[in-house]
């Protein structure tokens, strides 16, 4: 089958996985051994729900999978550890760049604060913080863009699809309200 | 009489042929945008409309599916950037023809072409999925096992990377789905006591994390990669182009809907397999491949949408989703009470004759759209990717919340968005993990089913494989696959080779 070359070895689709067919990248032999080590952990973990008490027993397909896991992470394992390391990549620079490290960090915040802190503060905080630090560009790009499409989701999910987040710190309902009651009093 | 009112629904209630439309327009954007697919946008949008009636629910997402899957060759074609894994085929020779000003000629055929190839998917859908679903009645909950394996086995042979991978992926796939308390038996299944593991993890949260929030993140290795746009010359292709592409088109198509048919596989394998069988007929291409063949633009575009409506058939006739998306759209209908397989189809007949006219729909509106609305068109592809991701990690987080309105959906997300990133990097498929996920609760049941109608008799399991003639033929496939991905089929090949020498 036709492979085109994939964009950085990222893995487009499963139509083109990342990786090479050849080579190790940096990590992948870590990372297979941890699939390994949570396969076993997951496979003991399957043990004991039922054991081997019957074959239609809760267990008895948590127990299948998780060997058929652990068989194949130990096959990719032993496969992996036999491959050649790429030598044009490093881990800080292709796999877990900074960057990366950063915006799964902003992700946990986001995560943390959205709750005490809201929906609409939290976003902008996250919107401004990733727009600026990844554009490069001006305070006023930043805010103009950050705010404009907070302001775009706010009104398409709030309104639209009725989804309801944390209102937080700002009282979001009763800002609704307020503009009820200007539009109907307009009426 | 019903079927056809049930077809027509869209047409005759304006909101759903404006949701459709609105689903179409927005689906050519999502999957013109690289860095936006449309897996992710339908498992993040499937929270939204959570709360919405099944139809303007399901008429908005398969009217992104229909436009995503095609929008993914302008920028393929524009900007050598496949918008959507589907159009990986389509920058092949798309790109070289735009570089050499034939832009709007390329993005024209693939328009009609994407259009013929859609019709000809949905209209095997709509022919084939009663009978097969007249034909699922007669299946047996050993046969639902062997075809939830065969799903997850597929997707990890027909694509590149490594089957051992693919194996591992829908095996974590079905693990991660029986998480929580077995329905049958209330036991607890991998909650390590916890409370928060009892009620399972929710399968929107993996979907989004695994293709929202690890796509953001890899995006993050191409925040500051620019591409060239080409200009664009006349759309609208000739006849004459037209009728002389339409035999390899029925061909591609063929492909299409049979890729897309099979338990697991979708467009971007379809689209891969077609171009790679027009490489293989076209003898004399005006062109060479690589270089601008307008055939290798026909092959891939017909293929994938073609396996649009082919995905459609397991899903609706049996259950098991045909790719990533369908798998996604199985959870909608779930979330809305319905039940996908054969009993639908017998119980809600109109429910599918519905779907088959969304789609109708769909198609037509992304042959409109396809063909106008360029300008406004490059202008919003070109969105710098430094707003884009943090948005569509905005959208992951509002839509991982959204559905139970649980803080703890959003960590399960943020945990295999992290975790779908470093399997991305590694040559993991992610697309079994969802189909694993999907299918868990079906191979479960069917196979305790299966062993308890057996008398929990492991010989008379096997057994029974070989009394059915679906049952021998399904179980063979699994073998077959299996074992040609191995060593072992290698070395039996080069021997028969050696004796035929």
């Amino acid at each position: 089958m036709t492979t085109p070359e994939p964009d950085h070895h990222d893995g487009t689709s499963d139509a083109t996985p990342g990786g090479y067919e050849s080579n190790r990248r940096p990590g992948e032999l870590g990372f297979a051994v941890i699939m390994l080590i949570a396969s076993v952990g997951l496979l003991w973990n399957a043990y004991g729900i039922s054991g081997f008490e019957a074959l239609s027993a809760p267990g008895a397909i948590p127990m299948a999978t998780t060997l058929v896991m652990s068989i194949s992470a130990l096959i990719v394992v032993v496969r992996t550890a036999s491959l050649p390391r790429v030598t044009t990549e490093t881990l800080a620079k292709d796999i877990l760049p900074i960057v990366v490290i950063l915006f799964v960090c902003f992700l946990i915040g986001y995560a943390v604060l959205l709750r005490p802190l809201g929906f609409l503060p939290t976003s902008a905080l996250f919107l401004i913080i990733a727009i600026k630090l990844l554009s490069k560009r001006s305070w006023r790009f930043t805010l103009t863009v950050s705010l404009g499409n907070l302001l775009a989701i706010w009104l398409i999910f709030r309104i639209v699809f009725t989804v309801l987040m944390p209102a937080g710190i700002v009282p979001e309902a009763e800002f609704i309200q307020f503009f009820r009651d200007l539009s109907g009093g307009a009426n | 009489m019903d079927t056809l009112i049930a077809f027509l629904t869209v047409f005759s209630q304006p909101q759903l042929l404006m949701l459709v439309g609105l689903g179409t327009f927005a689906g050519v954007y999502v999957g013109a945008i690289p860095g936006l697919s449309v897996t992710m946008a339908v498992s993040i949008l499937i929270s939204f409309t959570f709360s919405w009636d099944v139809y303007p629910a399901i008429s908005l997402m398969i009217g992104i599916y229909m436009g995503g899957v095609y929008g993914g060759s302008r920028t393929a074609i524009l900007l050598n950037i496949p918008g959507a894994p589907s159009a990986i085929a389509t920058a092949l020779d798309g790109y070289p023809m735009a570089k050499r000003g034939e832009a709007g000629t390329a993005i024209g055929v693939t328009t009609v072409m994407s259009f013929i190839g859609g019709f000809i998917g949905i209209g095997v859908l709509a022919l084939a999925a009663p009978f097969v679903s007249d034909f699922a009645l007669k299946f047996q909950p050993r046969d639902y096992m062997l075809l939830a394996v065969l799903g997850i086995l597929l997707v990890g042979s027909l694509s590149t990377g490594s089957l051992v991978k693919g194996i591992f992926a829908g095996a974590l796939g079905i693990a991660i789905g029986a998480v929580g308390r077995d329905p049958l038996t209330f036991t607890e299944r991998f909650t390590f006591d916890l409370r928060i593991m009892e009620g399972g993890i929710s399968f929107i949260a993996v979907m989004i994390g695994m293709f929202g929030v690890s796509e953001a993140l890899m995006q993050l290795h191409h925040v500051d990669k620019t591409a060239v746009r080409q200009k664009i010359s006349r759309i609208v292709p000739s006849f004459a182009t037209v009728r002389k592409h339409l035999p390899l088109s029925m061909q591609t198509s063929t492909i299409g809907v049979v890729i897309g048919a099979l338990p697991g596989t979708g467009g971007d394998i379809a689209a891969l397999m077609a171009y790679d069988h027009a490489k293989r007929i076209t003898k004399e291409p005006e062109r060479p491949f690589g270089d601008g063949a307008m055939e290798g633009l026909v092959a891939p575009e017909t293929a994938n949408n073609a396996a649009v409506g082919g995905a459609f058939i397991p899903m609706m006739t049996l259950g098991i989703p045909g790719d990533a998306v369908t798998a996604i759209m199985i959870g909608a209908l779930f979330i809305h009470g319905l039940n996908p397989g054969p009993m639908l189809m017998i119980d809600q007949p109109d429910m599918f004759w519905f779907i088959v006219g969304a789609l109708v729909t769909a198609n037509c509106f992304m042959l409109l759209f396809g063909l106008t609305g360029i300008r406004l068109f490059t202008k919003i592809v070109e969105m710098p990717r430094a707003v884009l991701i943090p948005l569509i990690m905005l959208l992951s987080i509002v839509g991982a919340y959204a559905v139970n309105n649980a803080i703890s959906d959003v960590y399960w997300m943020l945990g295999f968005g992290v975790f779908g990133y470093f399997m991305r990097h590694y040559g993991y498929p992610l697309g079994p993990v969802i189909l694993g996920v999907i299918l868990s609760r079906l191979l479960d049941d069917n196979w305790r089913r299966a062993i308890i109608s057996e008398r929990e008799d492991l010989g008379r399991f096997f057994g029974g494989l070989f009394s059915s003639p679906l049952s021998t033929v399904l179980f063979v496939a699994v073998v077959l696959i299996f074992v040609s991905q191995t060593p072992l089929w290698t070395r039996a090949k080069s021997i028969v080779m050696r004796g035929k020498a």
